[in-house]
């Protein structure tokens, strides 16, 4: 069912691509080059939690972004991930290395599971399903025995240097993110991403015209729960110890709506943009004032941004494109009549 | 052991009674403007907050602070309509709604800068004296929030039910564009139900102020519970608002009584769940007819 989806659509010319295809490749280049060469800490550090929220931000981009359900409870899949190679660990001293794709495919069928019921109902009620789903699993697993409650689970440290650390989870995490940016790009590209934004437009249109939501949204939800849950893992390791109010901290589901909103929710690019400005803005303010007032500015940015610049940054970035093309082709008109204008 | 039955049952249902109008006020906004405002836990906070204010800076009981805060969380919802929600209702819903969690982390953090994340308590004359009813203690204290919750109601329920205004609203929530063809100021109505929607929130801030601890912080959870509220009695209805609100209070009770008190909202949960699967279609008309 799946490969149907993926059918490649040949939309634009592949003359106009090359110079972005350039400077994402320049840009990738440039960032691995600064992981193997840099020696600050704190900036590989903040390099490694910004590519964590691109990549959780583009699972939550599937279906949020793409598919118009806004999942507020996204820590939910990205917490089991972590508590589930944490565990793994705890009894059978597995590394979460080796059990990242393990956590992954747990926090998939938790995804499945909560989808099935929710992902029926619409709109804001999802959104606020999910929110509490977040709440009573952050319950499940402070009092239920194997994760060790509000004690949380302590995991080994690697034989490396500090530096030596990061520098592997700024890879890791920078690879998960291109990774993820090439599946969603290409999700966009696919009829699985034309039905999602089908289903964003006019659910009931789309069913009409033969789009499966029901199925389409749950496979939407699985996938973006199981990258959540990979990159939860990883987070275990990096961390080395978790506990659940941490890990399901309900800042983090808002940090990804908000980079995604920010960004531009439902385009590849969107995370890309968010996910860094949001940390950067957020890294600026924290040395000014206290994180309660961060806070509130950027709910005020936020609200701002959803009432007025609809599509984030890129909504303007591909608004002002439009424009200039639409001035472009008004002034070649003009000019067109009586000469013989080369271009 | 059957006294203790009597005394959970009752507890259930005055508690009950306050989460009734903790999801009144979501509810009244959901079914007429059909807007979802997530933000309605933010002035469930405020509102224990103006409580405490008034009580701890002015010594102002909070039965009569629920009564100023009617009026009070009214004006500002009216505010809150002119300056936000006008403009929510020009965009599209997955916008409208992210600004409305935007409305309600700005409250919260705002909230968090005020008063900071301490857990708060307001401790009246009467909250910790019972009154024994044969062999059964009833803590006067929900007594007390639990007869304001029930005036409130009652109010809301009459001012909907004979008031013209009240009517035009029910219009407006059964046949949008039929009311706007009678002649209904639709943007005016609109205002005053969200007015309504958040006087019921402040008034819900304060009577719960009297009886559960509080902090900026944990506002959330009492979104949880006026959404539970909201989808078990369905939308705009203020007699089933009252009996969902009665349900779920007294499932709180029973579940605080005989398991961990943390299994709460995993009960809590499940009963949503299963309501969602049950009942898919229960927000919809059939629900919105009966307003």
């Amino acid at each position: 069912m799946l490969s149907l989806f993926f059918l490649p659509s040949t939309r634009e010319t592949a003359g106009r691509r090359v110079p972005s295809w350039v400077l994402w490749v320049v840009i990738i280049l440039g960032l691995a080059v600064y992981g193997t060469f840099g020696r600050q800490l704190f900036l590989l550090s903040t390099f490694g939690t910004v590519f964590l929220y691109v990549v959780l931000t583009q699972a939550w981009n599937i279906l949020g972004g793409y598919g118009g359900y806004l999942n507020f409870g996204m820590v939910t899949f990205f917490g089991v991930g972590a508590y589930a190679s944490a565990i793994l660990f705890q009894y059978f001293q597995l590394s979460p290395f080796l059990t990242a794709p393990l956590a992954g495919m747990t926090a998939a069928v938790l995804g499945l599971l909560i989808g099935i019921p929710t992902l029926r109902i619409r709109g804001a009620y999802f959104a606020l399903v999910t929110m509490i789903i977040t709440f009573a699993v952050q319950i499940l697993v402070l009092d239920v025995p194997f994760t060790q409650g509000a004690l949380g689970i302590y995991l080994q440290p690697l034989q490396l240097t500090p530096l030596g650390v990061e520098r592997l989870f700024y890879f890791l995490f920078l690879g998960c993110a291109v990774l993820v940016t090439v599946l969603v790009y290409a999700i966009e590209h696919s009829n699985f991403g034309w039905a999602l934004i089908a289903i964003r437009e006019d659910e009931d249109a789309a069913e009409i015209v033969g789009v499966r939501t029901v199925e389409v949204k749950w496979v939407a939800n699985v996938l973006g729960a199981f990258i959540a849950g990979v990159v939860g893992g990883l987070y275990a390791q990096r961390i080395m110890y978790i506990e659940p109010t941490g890990t399901f901290a309900f800042d983090i589901s808002l940090n990804v709506v908000l980079m995604a909103v920010i960004g531009g929710a439902g385009t590849w690019q969107g995370p890309l943009i968010g996910a860094p400005l949001v940390l950067l803005v957020a890294d600026t303010l924290r040395v000014t004032v206290t994180s309660e007032v961060n806070r509130a500015i950027f709910s005020v940015i936020v609200i701002l941004i959803a009432l007025f610049i609809p599509g984030g940054i890129m909504g303007l970035w591909t608004r002002w494109r439009r424009r200039r093309a639409e001035k472009l082709t008004a002034a070649a008109q003009i000019a067109a009549p009586g000469e013989e204008t080369t271009d | 052991m059957l006294d203790h039955f009597a005394a959970i049952m009752v507890d259930g249902v005055l508690i009950g009674l306050i989460y009734a109008i903790t999801g009144l006020g979501l509810s009244l906004v959901l079914g007429v403007m059909g807007i979802v405002n997530v933000a309605h836990s933010a002035f469930i906070m405020l509102g224990s907050f103006f409580a405490f204010e008034l009580f701890e800076r002015l010594g102002v009981d909070p039965i009569v602070s629920f009564f100023l805060a009617l009026p009070f969380f009214f004006i500002l919802g009216m505010l809150v309509y002119r300056v936000l929600l006008t403009r929510i209702e020009r965009v599209a819903q997955a916008q409208g709604l992210v600004a409305m969690f935007g409305l309600m982390v700005l409250i919260e953090n705002l909230g968090t800068i005020a008063w900071t994340t301490d857990t708060r308590v307001i401790t009246a004359a009467y909250t910790n004296s019972s009154l024994i009813l044969g062999s059964v203690f009833l803590a006067e204290v929900k007594l007390i929030a639990g007869a304001l919750a029930l005036l409130l109601t009652a109010l809301i329920w009459a001012f909907l039910r004979f008031t013209l205004v009240g009517r035009a609203i029910r219009a407006l929530g059964q046949d949008r564009d039929a009311a706007m063809s009678v002649g209904i100021d639709v943007r005016k109505l609109s205002a005053i139900m969200f007015g309504l929607g958040i006087a019921c929130a402040g008034g819900a801030g304060v009577a719960l102020a009297m009886i559960f601890p509080f902090s900026p912080n944990t506002q959330v959870q009492w979104l949880a519970w006026a959404f539970l509220v909201v989808i078990l009695g369905g939308l705009g209805n203020v007699a089933n608002t009252l009996w969902a609100g009665l349900v779920v209070g007294l499932v709180q009770t029973l579940c605080t009584a005989f398991l961990p008190f943390d299994y709460v909202y995993l009960v809590l949960y499940v009963l949503l769940a299963a309501v969602l699967v049950v009942r898919r279609e229960g927000l919809s008309l059939a629900a919105r007819r009966a307003i």
